[in-house]
C-alpha cells in the first residue's frame, strides 16, 4: 500500500512541476527552458517568506503572483519579438533561465536555504506511517489539476486558449487575440511553476540551480504528453510508477532517469506518445 | 432569389474599398493592384478559377497576409495593418475555406468563439438558429462529426454569430449538394435583408454566385481581368474568363 502512495505522490509531485511548461507548449508552441528558473524563483520566494516571518503558506499565492507576474514581462519583452523564430525564442528561454540562475546566487549566494515545513509530520494509513506532506503534495495536485481544467474548459480564456493550441490561424481569423492569449497562458505558466517550486521546498535543496533536474523531467513528461493535459495526467502516473517501482527494487540512480529512458522509448514507438492527436 | 430579400430598407453594412491591393508572400506578389468596392448592403462575388489570388486577397483584407501595396478601407476609414481582432471589433466578419472549424470542440464553442464575450451569446445563437434549426439541437456536438454541408453552414453560422457588417466568405459552396448550397444561399439572403450586410463572396461555383450576388468581378493571376452587374450577360461574360 506505502509502495501504491508513493506512487501516487511521486505522479502528483511531476504533475504539479509539469503542467505550466504543458500550457507554454501547447498555445505557444515551444518549450520553456526557464520552466526551471520559474521553479528556483518560487522555492526563493518561500526563503523570502521565511524570512519575513509570513506564513509558510502565503509562500504560494506570493509565488503564483511573483512567478506570474516576471513570466509576463518575459513574454512581452523576450519571446513575442521572437514569436517568428520558434528556435531563437527556445534558445532565449535558456539563455533567461541561466541568468536567472547567476541572479538568484548573486542575491542569495550559492548556500543551500531552508524553508519551514509547509505540512509535517505523518499520517498514520494502513498500520504505517506516512509523510504528511507527500500526501499534502497529492492533495496539492487535485487541486490545480481540477483548477486548471476548469480553467481550460469553463472559461473564455480556456477556450481561445483551446482554439489556438487547435489552430492558431484560424483563432486569429476569427479575431482572438492570439496575443492576449500567448501572453496570458505564459503568465498562468510561470505561475504554476512558481507554486510548483515552492510545493518542492520540502522535498529537495533549495538553492540557485535546483530547477535543472526537475526541468528535465518536466521537458520529458510534456514531449510524452503533447500538449494533451488528460495525457500528462497518464504520463505523470506512468512514469511516476517506473521511477518509484526501478528506485525500491533496482537502484534509486536508475530510478532517477527512468523518466527519461521511458521517455525516449515511447516517443520511439509513438511520436504522438501518450496524447490521442 | 425574392426581390425582397434582395432589398435593404436601411442598408447597415460596412463600405469595402480596395485601391491598388497588391500582397503576397515574401517578394511573390500573388495579388497585383486590385481594386473593387463593395457598396453598403451590396454582394459582391469575387470569381476565378484556383491559384488567382482569392482567397490571399480576402486574406490581406482581413489583415492574415501583409498588404505590400494599394489601401484598404472601411466605412472610408484604412483598416491597412490592422489585426483581424480589430477587424472583428469594427464589425468584419470571416467564413474561411478551409480547415475553417475547430474540429474537436462542440459546435456550442465552435459558435462562441466568434464573439469576444457570451453577453450576446443567447441572441447571436437564435440569430443562426433561424437560418440553420439543426444546429439548436445538436450544440454539444463535436464539429468534427458534422457532414461536410453541416461543416459548412456551421463555419457560416459562425460568421453570422457576429452580426457582420461586413462579410468576407471564401468559398462556402465548394463541394455542396444543392440542397445544401440552396439553404446557404436562402441564409445569406435573409441576412442581408435583416441586418444590410454588405458581403464579398469569393466562389467558384458561378450559378451560386450569381444567385446570390448583385455584382461579379474575376480575379485572374491576382489582377482584376473583368467585372459587372448581374444581368442577362453575367453568365456568358463570367464563363468566357473561367472557362468552364
Amino acid at each position: 500500500m506505502l509502495l501504491v502512495l508513493d506512487i501516487l505522490t511521486t505522479a502528483a509531485i511531476l504533475f504539479v512541476v509539469s503542467i505550466g511548461l504543458l500550457a507554454v507548449f501547447g498555445v505557444l508552441k515551444i518549450i520553456n527552458f526557464a520552466h526551471g528558473a520559474w521553479l528556483t524563483i518560487g522555492a526563493y520566494c518561500a526563503v523570502v517568506a521565511a524570512k519575513l516571518g509570513l506564513n509558510p503558506w502565503a509562500a504560494l499565492p506570493l509565488a503564483f503572483v511573483v512567478g506570474g507576474a516576471l513570466g509576463g514581462l518575459t513574454e512581452l519583452f523576450i519571446i513575442r519579438p521572437l514569436y517568428r523564430r520558434p528556435l531563437d525564442a527556445i534558445l532565449a528561454t535558456w539563455g533567461l533561465g541561466i541568468v536567472i540562475g547567476q541572479l538568484i546566487t548573486l542575491g542569495f549566494g550559492r548556500d543551500v536555504q531552508m524553508t519551514p515545513n509547509l505540512v509535517s509530520g505523518t499520517v498514520e494509513i494502513f498500520g504505517a506511517d506516512y509523510s504528511a506532506y507527500r500526501l499534502a503534495t497529492l492533495g496539492a495536485a487535485i487541486v490545480i489539476g481540477v483548477a486548471f481544467a476548469l480553467t481550460i474548459g469553463g472559461t473564455r480564456l480556456g477556450l481561445s486558449a483551446r482554439a489556438v493550441i487547435m489552430n492558431e490561424t484560424l483563432a486569429r481569423g476569427l479575431g482572438i487575440d492570439t496575443a492576449r492569449v500567448r501572453l496570458f497562458t505564459f503568465m498562468m505558466g510561470a505561475g504554476l511553476a512558481a507554486l510548483a517550486g515552492v510545493l518542492l521546498t520540502p522535498l529537495t535543496s533549495v538553492d540557485p540551480n535546483m530547477g535543472v533536474g526537475w526541468l528535465i523531467g518536466a521537458f520529458m513528461l510534456v514531449m510524452v504528453a503533447d500538449a494533451s493535459f488528460l495525457a500528462l495526467g497518464v504520463a505523470c502516473l506512468v512514469f511516476g510508477a517506473a521511477q518509484v517501482l526501478v528506485s525500491t527494487f533496482v537502484s534509486p540512480i536508475l530510478g532517477s532517469i527512468a523518466i527519461a529512458v521511458l521517455a525516449a522509448l515511447v516517443l520511439r514507438v509513438s511520436p504522438k506518445g501518450f496524447s490521442r492527436a | 432569389m425574392a426581390d425582397a430579400a434582395r432589398k435593404v430598407e436601411a442598408p447597415a453594412g460596412g463600405d469595402l474599398v480596395l485601391e491598388g491591393v497588391t500582397s503576397g508572400y515574401g517578394a511573390v506578389s500573388v495579388v497585383k493592384g486590385v481594386s473593387l468596392r463593395v457598396a453598403p448592403g451590396e454582394i459582391v462575388a469575387l470569381l476565378g478559377k484556383n491559384g488567382m489570388g482569392k482567397t490571399t486577397l480576402l486574406k490581406t483584407i482581413l489583415g492574415m497576409t501583409p498588404l505590400s501595396g494599394g489601401a484598404i478601407a472601411v466605412d472610408g476609414a484604412s483598416v491597412a495593418g490592422l489585426s483581424p481582432a480589430k477587424l472583428v471589433a469594427l464589425g468584419v466578419g470571416y467564413a474561411p475555406q478551409e480547415l475553417a472549424l475547430f474540429q474537436d470542440l462542440s459546435i456550442r464553442d465552435n459558435l462562441r468563439l466568434a464573439l469576444s464575450s457570451d453577453k450576446r451569446l443567447p441572441e447571436a445563437l437564435e440569430r443562426v438558429f433561424g437560418h440553420f434549426p439543426f444546429l439548436a439541437d445538436r450544440l454539444s456536438q463535436h464539429a468534427g462529426t458534422l457532414s461536410g454541408g453541416e461543416q459548412k453552414m456551421l463555419i457560416l453560422a459562425r460568421a453570422l454569430m457576429l452580426k457582420p457588417r461586413l462579410l468576407l466568405i471564401d468559398e462556402i459552396s465548394e463541394g455542396l449538394q444543392p440542397s445544401v448550397v440552396d439553404r446557404i444561399a436562402t441564409a445569406l439572403a435573409h441576412e442581408r435583408a435583416a441586418s444590410g450586410a454588405s458581403m464579398l463572396i469569393v466562389e467558384q461555383n458561378l450559378d451560386f454566385a450569381l444567385r446570390v450576388a448583385d455584382r461579379w468581378a474575376v480575379l485572374k493571376l491576382g489582377e482584376i481581368d473583368d467585372e459587372g452587374g448581374v444581368d442577362e450577360t453575367a453568365r456568358s461574360r463570367a464563363l468566357a474568363h473561367l472557362g468552364v
